[in-house]
């Protein structure tokens, strides 16, 4: 059995998005559940969230966003930018220590303390871009996770998985042009999602062209098309990428049961993306794995969900 | 909607007597497949195309001494021998629409704009059209679209701009199309935000359909022949 860690912090409920928001603490309070009724939490290693070294989310946003996204929260703002970013007071402080957790996730992985980790974090990132919040998303976590671990820790090769629903446009931004950063995602295609990009001709540019791949999958479709994805597309592409490290966004919106997309993934569907990930980072990454929760809105599902990814990283 | 305002407005032009070699080579070095011809003044005699230079230039896979002499011979050939003369054009006043079908009733890739004294003011073509619509329609920003199959009676898009209003959210466009059944009509609402969830089943709650979106067509017209 491997050692797992566990991101969770009840000051991650502080972030209130409004009464009408799907991106609510309940999906924390969910997951949580899910993973106390499965007896999973006494096999995990707790991981506590600090506030990082703000150098980190420098290296990703800029300064004057950062600055903009302190002083809109501080002075009672309760949107940033678009509707969709619905924030409290404590907001910053909140965004602020996801990454920050995250972070320590991924010191304890490569210091060998633990194995791999899921880190249950609200907000989450991945349509974040440098300069502009979007989709719920205020610091794009797996990004700042992905530039810690190539200058902290000196990786070459970084894949990151992303797997929500909804393509990740700033991730995607934030890499386009670093071969060292692969990133990969399976979405539903832009012309009828969020935030309508990740179209199969978007490639990357630069030096990283080819390091960056979308697969749309259409309104409907599911289990069948994304094994077949897996294993003819994500599989070959990431064995040949040999990442020494493997990120993953994790969003849970494309199951059946979640009413933000039009996507039709079952439990077991989850699972399957979730051991080709694993057989990935066993296979090249000495089983380094660092698993973000981005979307994700059923709250009947994501105690399910939640609990069988945690248990496939713990096999 | 007028044309000047999606127009390409630095225009590459030849002289009728520069040679057909010339205008290849502009072709070539900027991408592009018309080149209006222009005398003194830049007033508009003629438009020369890939297609008419292609015609008119010898087989590509002659090597050597054979090229040589088909490009000297290609060398004496001028714009004004293979030019459209008095091409089709618009004027700056015209609009995209009137643009869009004057290109589709000609089936041409590109139309000279000229003022009322026939000088030359711009080309629009095909990638110019794309571009405006491409920005018209938003394709692109993020936001999420919707289709909702309405009644064609009046005041059907008002409740639903209503109901999504008091959603709290934006539009990035809307587009009332024509539908395949008879007395209906397609309304795609693009809205900026990835919350559709509640907005969908608010719409479905007032009676109105919402269509698979695998079952969206943008193109419903009875094609006429």
């Amino acid at each position: 059995m491997k050692k797992t860690g566990y991101l969770y912090d009840d000051r991650f409920l502080l972030h209130d998005t409004g009464p009408y928001h799907p991106e609510t603490p309940d999906r924390l309070i969910a997951i949580n559940m899910g993973l106390e009724r499965e007896n999973l939490l006494p096999l995990l290693i707790p991981i506590h969230a600090v506030l990082p070294d703000m150098k980190w989310i420098e290296r990703v946003h800029d300064p004057s966003y950062i600055q903009r996204f302190e002083s809109m929260c501080c002075t009672g703002m309760t949107c940033f930018d678009y509707e969709d970013n619905q924030m409290c007071g404590q907001t910053f402080e909140i965004a602020k220590l996801a990454v920050g957790g995250i972070l320590e996730a991924i010191r304890l992985v490569m210091e060998g303390q633990i194995d791999n980790a899921f880190c249950a974090v609200r907000p989450p990132g991945h349509h974040a871009e440098p300069g502009q919040a979007m989709g719920f998303c205020y610091f794009n976590n797996v990004a700042v996770a992905a530039v810690y671990l190539k200058e902290q820790w000196g990786l070459k090769r970084i894949g990151i998985m992303d797997f929500d629903v909804h393509h990740g446009n700033g991730t995607q931004k934030i890499f386009e042009n670093d071969p060292s950063v692969f990133y990969y995602s399976i979405h539903e295609h832009p012309s009828f999602a969020f935030p309508g990009t990740g179209r199969h001709f978007e490639k990357g540019s630069g030096d990283g062209l080819g390091y960056t791949r979308n697969y749309p999958v259409l309104p409907g479709q599911g289990d069948k098309e994304y094994l077949e994805i897996l294993q003819n597309d994500f599989l070959p592409l990431f064995n040949e990428f040999a990442p020494e490290f493997v990120l993953v966004s994790a969003g849970f919106d494309a199951h059946v049961d979640d009413d933000m997309s039009d996507i039709c993934v079952t439990t077991e569907g989850f699972n399957t993306i979730m051991k080709s990930i694993v057989e990935i980072a066993d296979r090249h990454s000495g089983g380094r794995i660092v698993s973000i929760l981005e979307g994700g809105y059923s709250l009947r599902r994501l105690p399910e969900l939640a609990a069988n990814h945690v248990s496939i990283l713990l096999k | 909607m007028f044309v000047d305002r999606s127009m390409t407005q630095k225009v590459i032009t030849i002289r009728p007597d520069e040679s057909i070699v010339k205008a290849k080579n502009l072709m070539d070095e900027n991408n592009i497949r018309h080149i209006p011809v222009v005398e003194e003044d830049n007033l508009l005699i003629g438009i020369v195309t890939d297609r008419d230079l292609r015609s008119a230039f010898p087989c590509s896979f002659y090597k050597g001494e054979q090229q040589a002499q088909a490009h000297a011979e290609m060398e004496k050939i001028l714009v004004k021998d293979v030019m459209t003369k008095n091409p089709y054009t618009l004027t700056p006043y015209d609009t995209i629409q009137d643009a869009l079908l004057l290109i589709q009733k000609l089936k041409v890739g590109a139309l000279p704009v000229v003022d009322k004294e026939g000088k030359l003011k711009g080309i629009i073509s095909v990638r110019d059209l794309l571009r405006a619509f491409i920005n018209v329609l938003g394709i692109g920003t993020p936001g999420t679209l919707l289709c909702i199959l309405v009644e064609e009676k009046v005041g059907q898009l008002k409740k639903i701009v209503d109901a999504i209003t008091e959603e709290n959210i934006s539009f990035g466009s809307v587009l009332v199309a024509r539908y395949w059944e008879k007395d209906k009509r397609a309304v795609f609402p693009y809205l900026l935000t990835n919350n559709v969830a509640k907005v969908k089943k608010k719409l479905r709650a007032m009676g109105y359909t919402l269509l698979d979106p695998m079952e969206w067509y943008m193109d419903q017209l009875p094609k006429v022949e």
